[in-house]
């Protein structure tokens, strides 16, 4: 069993069938759709929901795109497919139903017997430039028949391919974020240039030596043996995995528990034991890690925040139907104060996109009708199953467990929760028990409860609460799958941008064993609840739904944090212990107004940095469209239709943005940025 | 202080909502709170204290319970001296949970013999009176699965915290001598190679 498991109807299976086929996959993105609005499908459902790849086969370089199957569950979907790796294997395994592709079944084998020479490049021949009719909707075309790509915008970013015999394929909206990762995929195989007369239009040149720093780089003996250890424990993977190349690993190693379990306690020993002290290595000395040397980030611009917007400020962006005007104005206004607590109620609806702006009242209304019927409907689920139903239902009595047990433990300090008995209470404990109804497969995960504590606490009302944390969770949902891939993803942005900022501190941490940032942990699993008062949590999370200035803000109030604590821990020695016990102790004790003041400042800086690393933007999803008043309105873009797709909320673009930013930003070998192999 | 301090790594584990952290505020700030927060992450406290004339730090760590932060859990079991396996008396669940986590800890604290590793079973909220363990059972499973010392607490009325942990500390003095331990400050390195556990049963 392996983690990442890569469904057959996502990958073509009727092209594969020689068995001596290697097959890489260079690139994967979920979330990627057709537009068919002209076709049967009315409503939400014109949009067709697919997969976006890259795939190697032997050594032709081809782009996919392979629609999910209606039938499935693309929650599912992103749990069986999101740990799937850059580098697979096509094993030859007997054919299996849908259902039985998404359990969590071995259909491709990572890395055991991959070769790590890769073709010098590919020239096009046997490609498979052509349409497959068997699904109109899908399409894959060898990238050496590509001439050109359109990148285009409209609150997202889309793709429209080209092809040399003149063939238009439909263009592929990135709803989920990702284009920019593909684009830098892309660049791998063959090299993209704007055209002179078309800025929106790249043309493909010539193929160029993009593979040069690529993964088999990064695949050479010295870390073949560190791979298969990796492959062999994904535990201390966890805890050393977030730095340096082993990264890129992390997940694509993963073994399956069984295979851990039975693996004798010396081996394990031994992995532990070589592994954690490679921590220590400097990096420097570690081959096919890359390092960007300093860059200057030049002076941190003076930063003003504003006073939060007024109720009457509000109402000045309502039409008299109720439709709010001038969105990108009022974002930038609660950006920079925040919302008085009098229009949080209403705005945050908004903000969290269980509203669209474009509403007017007599909408909401309708969508509210709608929505208390089907919240109830869920309730009554839970609320009806009986004693003995529950004796036979493990999970529900678990999720429910943890629940009472966790409700007794969330913000009891504050007066909508304290004492015994109060209606708080059962409100918390009656949402999350209906959100278990609404998604069973997360179900209940500790930290859930504080992520609608402070929602509950504004809204006043169940419903309300409850779909807006819906979509607070659909933010928020990666950090608590099982695979906590959101998690890790996080701490190796956080890494990246950390690195940028401050190299020294950043090598700091790495001597001390704390490259990984595991002290930031529960920074990220619950966006600050912990460490910022209630009301305080309030202003963050305001700002942070805004969307500005830039996605994953919440990174750099990471950064902000840390940069204010850095001389402290360096100065008196810190080591790995005294780290995560100091930033645990800082609970409480920050100030919500200058950490914002702060990372707006950082995120000047970096954005008026000329040299950025290419991860950097890509994490911080700078330049992935074309000015920053087009950013504004990507994040209203999906802001504006939550119920589009289960998840759709800006999600964070964090399937390629991880530890693949530093690949890219090697083979892209600009901004200052050092290869040493 | 100028004496060496020897520092004994232990770690809390056992079902979400026993009490650990309380049982740790408790022994090392002789503080309980009804409204803590369950705990996120991973954290700890040191104390430091003397037991039979030997000065110790003790370092408690504290985990989430939950079975999805396993992950995040278990890289800081390493290096572990004593395991605290702490039930609730009034959740029968949380007592049968007692044979997962303690092979957890064995597999992923790279314990070689986990027979004689000292673990110290903690059977926390003895104030509650709907009981759903009996010091019997509880003893019996002791008894039956290495012969470790059983404690019946209340973190809430203070009851049994401190003689557990300083039983912690005595059943690893007494397990082995171990030079390696007298480090000169209160830091332990994680990292530190798997040392060899020798002892007679």
């Amino acid at each position: 069993m392996l983690t990442a498991v890569l469904c057959q109807e996502c990958h073509g299976g009727t092209t594969i069938t020689c068995s001596q086929l290697h097959l890489y996959v260079i690139f994967e993105h979920e979330g990627v759709f057709i537009h068919s609005s002209t076709e049967e499908l009315d409503d939400q459902d014109s949009l067709i929901s697919g997969f976006l790849r890259i795939v190697d086969k032997d050594g032709d370089v081809v782009v996919e795109y392979k629609p999910l199957e209606d039938t499935v569950d693309p929650s599912n979907m992103l749990c069986a497919c999101k740990d799937s790796s850059s580098v697979v294997e096509w094993t030859q395994r007997p054919h299996r139903s849908v259902d039985q592709q998404l359990s969590y079944e071995t259909e491709w084998d990572m890395v055991n017997a991959v070769s790590f020479k890769r073709k010098a490049h590919t020239n096009g021949e046997g490609g498979s430039n052509h349409l497959h009719e068997r699904n109109k909707r899908s399409f894959s075309f060898n990238v050496a028949d590509l001439r050109s790509v359109t990148v285009k915008c409209e609150g997202w970013s889309y793709l429209i391919f080209c092809l040399r015999d003149d063939t238009t394929l439909p263009a592929i909206h990135f709803h989920q974020g990702g284009s920019q990762a593909f684009l830098d995929s892309l660049r791998k195989s063959v090299q993209l240039s704007e055209s002179p007369d078309d800025e929106n239009l790249l043309l493909v040149g010539t193929y160029s030596k993009a593979f040069s720093q690529s993964f088999e780089n990064l695949l050479d003996d010295t870390n073949y043996g560190l791979v298969q250890k990796f492959k062999k424990d994904p535990y201390t993977t966890t805890f050393g995995g977030f730095s340096k190349v082993t990264n890129y690993f992390f997940d694509a190693f993963r073994p399956s528990e069984s295979e851990c379990q039975q693996r004798p306690a010396e081996e394990m020993a031994d992995i532990l034991g070589e592994l954690i002290p490679g921590l220590e290595i400097n990096q420097q000395e570690e081959p096919g890690f890359e390092v960007i040397t300093r860059i200057d980030l030049g002076t941190r611009p003076e930063v003003q925040r504003r006073e939060p917007v007024l109720l009457e400020n509000w109402a000045k962006h309502q039409d008299s139907e109720g439709r709010l005007s001038n969105v990108p104005h009022l974002k930038h206004l609660i950006f920079k104060g925040g919302l008085c607590h009098a229009v949080r109620k209403e705005a945050w609806k908004f903000l969290l996109g269980y509203y669209p702006w474009d509403s007017t009242h007599e909408d909401r209304k309708t969508l509210q009708k709608r929505k208390t019927d089907e919240y109830f409907r869920m309730k009554l689920q839970w609320k009806s199953v009986s004693e003995e139903q529950e004796k036979r239902n493990s999970r529900l009595r678990d999720y429910k467990s943890l629940i009472e047990k966790d409700v007794n433990r969330t913000d009891r300090t504050n007066k909508f929760y304290e004492g015994l008995d109060n209606p708080g209470l059962i409100l918390l404990h009656d949402i999350l028990m209906t959100y278990c109804m609404y998604d069973f497969d997360l179900g209940y995960v500790q930290g859930m409860s504080d992520l609608l504590s402070p929602i509950l606490y504004v809204m006043e009302n169940e419903v309300d609460a409850f779909w807006c944390f819906v979509s607070f969770m659909d933010q928020m949902h990666e950090n608590f799958e099982e695979q906590m891939q959101g998690m890790k993803t996080q701490l190796i942005q956080l890494s990246t941008l950390l690195r940028l900022l401050d190299l020294a501190f950043w090598n700091y941490l790495e001597a001390q064993d704390s490259g990984y940032l595991y002290f930031c942990f529960r920074w990220l699993l619950i966006r600050f609840k912990r460490e910022l008062h209630f009301q305080d949590v309030l202003r963050l999370w305001e700002v942070m739904w805004t969307g500005l200035p830039c996605q994953n803000f919440h990174l750099l109030v990471c950064c902000a944090i840390l940069d204010s604590e850095k001389q402290k821990i360096m100065d008196r020695h810190y080591g790995f212990n005294e780290i995560l016990k100091h930033i645990n102790e800082l609970s409480m004790k920050l100030d919500i107004e200058e950490i914002l003041i702060k990372s707006e400042a950082i995120y000047m800086q970096i954005k008026n940095c000329k040299d950025l690393p290419h991860s950097v933007s890509e994490i911080l999803g700078l330049n992935t469209v074309t000015d920053s008043s087009t950013l504004e309105t990507s994040e209203y873009g999906v802001l504006e239709s939550p119920q589009s797709s289960p998840r759709p909320a800006h999600r964070q673009d964090q399937a390629f943005s991880n530890g693949h930013g530093l690949l890219q930003e090697t083979s892209r070998n600009r901004c200052k940025v050092a290869f040493i192999s | 202080m100028s004496s060496k301090s020897s520092l004994l790594k232990v770690i809390l584990l056992g079902d979400g909502g026993v009490g650990k952290s309380s049982l740790m505020n408790r022994y090392v700030s002789n503080k309980f709170d009804t409204h803590l927060f369950h705990t996120i992450g991973v954290e700890f406290l040191n104390k430091e204290l003397e037991v039979d004339g030997r000065l110790v730090t003790l370092q408690i760590w504290d985990t989430a319970g939950q079975e999805r932060f396993r992950s995040l859990r278990t890289p800081f079991y390493r290096g572990s001296d004593c395991c605290l396996l702490t039930f609730s008396v009034d959740d029968s669940q949380s007592f049968l949970n007692l044979n997962h986590w303690r092979k957890e800890f064995a597999y992923y604290a790279d314990v070689r013999e986990p027979e004689s590793f000292p673990f110290v079973i903690l059977g926390n909220k003895v104030d509650v009176t709907e009981r759903q363990v009996t010091t019997e059972e509880a003893q019996r499973w002791c008894h039956e699965n290495g012969g470790h010392p059983y404690f019946e607490t209340s973190a809430k009325n203070a009851i049994n915290v401190a003689e557990a942990f300083e039983e912690v500390v005595r059943s690893v003095l007494a397990s082995e001598d171990r030079p390696e331990h007298m480090l000169p400050s209160d830091t332990v390195d994680l990292c530190r190679k798997p040392r060899s556990r020798t002892r007679c049963c």
